[in-house]
């Protein structure tokens, strides 16, 4: 039996919709048909609707389509017919095994290519280091100082309290296992050993990522899509200097301040906790983690430290500078920086470890 | 005299070509202006001239010496003869306009004493008509503002040629006017050679000795701008007339 379905007068999307829902359900039965006598408001979801039912609809009736609408439907540009935008021959071509096996050598190429980069820029920042210490140029001054004030002044609070926090936890946690062996007094080696050696430097590390090296990235970046690095090249100032050589140096420098109050913070967590659970002096404590941890132990924290320090300013400044030309971008170089500054320090970590024990 | 002289110079971005083939020069002391509708390459031709972006074919000569894009040292010198105006200013937003101002100075010569930097940085802004604004940041001025505080900047240290990129780009008639009237005293006073990027058809027609219009990729007329727009060629014509060819 044959059915119309008469069109309204407004046909713009919502009623496309409608309608197109109601036409698959009824097609099914054979015979339908759509007039258009009605139509007289429409936009380009009425003229899609249009070139739809008429080139993907077998056996469906298209009757008195006004003239407007033909004569816009004659002008409506369509897509070019199967996928669109095609995929290269190249995406395509071989078997599932062959392209999975392609994508993944092309992603590897890339790491492979961003890891050259990342190691070229890591030379190039000591050369300019070099080369601001013999000539005395092309960093602006007092910028370091600025820097030091921030990655420093402005970090130290977090890194204390987060450090004393870390210190309380680990006393906390083996405080049962040392009660079980009768081993009280050794917390304090634990502690201070686990601090000096181990937590301090890889906190800091990934706190200086979080803070620091987010920031110096959304800054870089904010520079290089506002055209601002590429003013200062144009100055005759080199950018990779005048920028990354002051938060070097002022990493390199704020880093062993950090790494003493952490220390101290930490150690101090570690102190609270043991006298509160085992009632021990913080006398005796200092006492008894001196016998195990030394200026040695402290040293190698601060140089793995400053190391962490570096690795997060130069992957900041990697995908800072590297940043393409849109806002989007400063948002997702800033977190690829801190999850490049992260595996970094866990990978270096990673080597000092087997370097040292 | 061309200050600089463009052969078969290709640019783009990586394998891409945008332009191709321009063989061109920019003649000292007068006001050329790179004329194309949006996306033709004006502000890619701008970035290998101010040694930003190394063509990927073709050469470039700058007052008579060819600019070697791999080399710092060449680079370095043809930064030192220039100034660039960019689009949005591109002031530090970390300095205030008079330290921006004084940033290329501080770079370049840091034995010079602050007072002598001082009545550099003034003689810029009063170039400009922003020497009362010395104090503000980047963010407190307007964008007219900017464009004139990135132009003081552009200008400090005396260049042979200013790259302006867009300068008329977002800004109301007046101030656009008024940015007009500065690119000529410059070039009336100081006898200064300026490269313009615009497609704004009365800067075009108040500021220009001669064009450079690019069309499909490609130079589509080099040659002074009086009678431009009587031009017989279609493409100008429909430009100025603001006219579809069909």
């Amino acid at each position: 039996m044959s059915e119309t379905i008469l069109l309204p007068k407004r046909l713009r999307a919502p009623e496309v919709a409608a309608y197109l829902a109601e036409i698959r359900r009824k097609s099914a039965d054979g015979g339908l048909t759509v007039d258009f006598r009605e139509v007289e408001e429409f936009d380009g979801s009425a003229l899609a609707f249009l070139a739809h039912l008429t080139d993907c609809e077998p056996g469906l009736g298209v009757v008195n389509v006004p003239d407007a609408l033909t004569r816009a439907a004659a002008r409506f540009s369509r897509r070019p017919g199967g996928h669109w935008p095609e995929k290269s021959a190249a995406e395509t071509s071989g078997n599932r095994m062959g392209r999975l096996f392609r994508s993944l050598a092309d992603r590897f190429l890339a790491r492979l290519r961003v890891l050259r980069q990342y190691l070229a820029m890591l030379g190039d920042e000591i050369y300019h280091i070099g080369v601001y210490f013999k000539t005395r140029k092309g960093v602006y001054p007092g910028e370091t100082w600025n820097q030091m004030f921030f990655m420093g002044y402005r970090s130290y609070p977090i890194v204390c309290m987060l450090l004393f926090l870390v210190g309380a936890t680990i006393s906390i946690t083996s405080a049962d296992q040392m009660r079980l062996f009768g081993a009280e007094v050794y917390i304090a080696d634990l502690v201070g050993y686990a601090m000096l050696r181990e937590l301090v430097p890889l906190m800091t590390g990934v706190i200086l990522a979080g803070k620091v090296g987010a920031a110096v990235t959304a800054e870089l970046a904010s520079m290089s899509v506002l055209e601002e690095v590429d003013a200062l090249r144009t100055m005759g100032v080199v950018p990779e200097r005048f920028l990354m050589v002051p938060r070097l140096l002022s990493i390199t420098l704020v880093v062993p301040l950090l790494v003493a109050m952490a220390d101290v913070a930490g150690i101090l967590g570690g102190m609270l906790v043991a006298r509160i659970t085992f009632g021990m002096l913080p006398s005796a404590f200092l006492k008894q983690m001196v016998n195990t941890v030394g200026w040695a132990d402290f040293a190698w924290g601060l140089a793995k430290t400053v190391v962490f320090g570096w690795a997060v300013v130069v992957g900041a400044g990697f995908k800072g500078l590297t940043v393409g030309r849109s806002a989007e971008e400063v948002g997702r170089a800033t977190t690829e920086s801190v999850v490049l500054s992260i595996t970094s320090i866990i990978i270096i970590d990673c080597i000092f470890a087997f370097v040292l024990y | 005299m061309d200050i600089i002289r463009a052969q078969g110079l290709t640019v783009g971005y990586g394998a891409e070509a945008i332009l191709r083939d321009l063989s061109f020069g920019i003649p000292g002391g007068r006001i050329t202006v790179v004329l194309g509708v949006s996306g033709s390459g004006k502000s890619t031709l701008l970035k290998t001239l101010a040694g930003l972006l190394p063509p990927l074919a073709g050469s470039l000569d700058f007052a008579g010496s060819p600019v070697d894009y791999s080399s710092e040292r060449s680079l370095g010198s043809l930064y030192g003869r220039i100034g660039v105006l960019y689009q949005g200013g591109a002031l530090l937003n970390g300095l205030s306009l008079y330290e921006n101002v004084a940033l290329p100075i501080r770079m370049h010569y840091p034995e010079l004493p602050e007072d002598m930097v001082g009545d550099m940085v003034h003689a810029g802004l009063a170039q400009v008509e922003m020497a009362d604004a010395a104090a503000k940041s980047p963010a407190e001025l307007s964008g007219g503002m900017r464009k004139r505080g990135a132009l003081a900047r552009a200008l400090v240290l005396d260049p042979d040629v200013v790259f302006c990129d867009e300068p008329s780009s977002g800004l109301d008639p007046i101030t656009s006017s008024r940015l007009d009237d500065l690119l000529l005293r410059l070039k009336e006073t100081l006898g200064m050679t300026l490269v313009v990027v615009t497609h704004e058809l009365r800067s075009i027609e108040r500021v220009a000795d001669q064009v450079l219009v690019l069309a499909d990729g490609r130079l589509h007329f080099a040659g002074e701008a009086r009678g431009l727009a009587e031009s017989g060629d279609e493409f100008i014509r429909t430009f100025f007339l603001r006219k579809d060819p069909t």
